[in-house]
């Protein structure tokens, strides 16, 4: 048998995210506060993936409605930035 | 019953006295079957996201009510009909709400306006009248400081 090398243990580390939307309960996701949405969009107004964000399952979906009816009243672009 | 939130972009080009007959028609539909209007509250003209129709700015109003879906679905209608009305969304807030609560919310809200506008026209005829009154007020906001620190602090 060929020789195989042992699998090389991964030496990344991960901080770990907490949902801030669990970790502050002030924080109330409304798509009428875009101001807070912001933080959860890419510059390009691309919903942030809940991979990035950190955010837990329950929030990450009241997020994405959020940010869609932000978009849908024209509170939060569908493309690109609002120029401050 | 439900609570239903419902944000208008209209037209802002258009005067106010052709603006007006649009929250006259919802106020008209609101009270059917035990409807009742929470809160109207204008935010006025607002810039975009995106423009809409090509306008760059819209004019907007968010209306909270208590009604029946059958009252939503025709407030609607007329949005749609109405050319001056650019946009709108309406959400549910919440499914089964409780209507006296809500009432009495309202209630003292609309008391608490009336007597700070009350408040607001006395200090202003103080400020208007003598020098003493502005002395107290200097005396008394120290110790407003005192107790929020205070607060704070527990």
């Amino acid at each position: 048998m060929a020789y195989r090398p042992k699998r090389r243990k991964r030496r990344i580390f991960h901080r770990r995210k907490v949902c801030r939307f669990c970790a502050d309960s002030s924080m109330i996701i409304d798509y009428k506060d875009p101001k807070t949405l912001r933080y959860f969009v890419t510059e390009r107004g691309k919903i942030i993936p809940r991979r990035i964000s950190g955010c837990c399952a329950k929030h990450q979906r009241s997020l994405t409605t959020a940010v869609k009816r932000a978009r849908a009243v024209a509170l939060m672009p569908y493309v690109g930035s609002v120029e401050a | 019953m439900r609570r239903y939130e419902t944000i208008v972009l209209i037209d802002p080009d258009i005067p106010e006295e052709q603006r007006e007959p649009i929250f006259d028609r919802v106020r008209e539909i609101i009270p059917t079957d035990g409807g009742f209007l929470i809160q109207f509250d204008d935010w006025g003209v607002q810039k975009m996201a995106y423009e809409i129709q090509n306008k760059p700015r819209a004019y907007y109003v968010r209306l909270e009510y208590c009604g029946v879906g059958a009252a939503v679905d025709e407030i609607e209608r007329g949005f749609r009909i109405d050319d001056r009305v650019m946009r709108y969304l309406t959400v549910m807030q919440d499914d089964n709400p409780d209507v006296e609560a809500i009432q009495q919310m309202m209630s003292e809200t609309e008391a608490a306006a009336a007597e700070q506008a009350a408040s607001e026209e006395v200090t202003g005829e103080e400020a208007a009248g003598e020098e003493e009154t502005q002395a107290e007020t200097a005396e008394t906001s120290p110790g407003t400081e005192e107790t929020t620190e205070a607060a704070e602090e527990e």
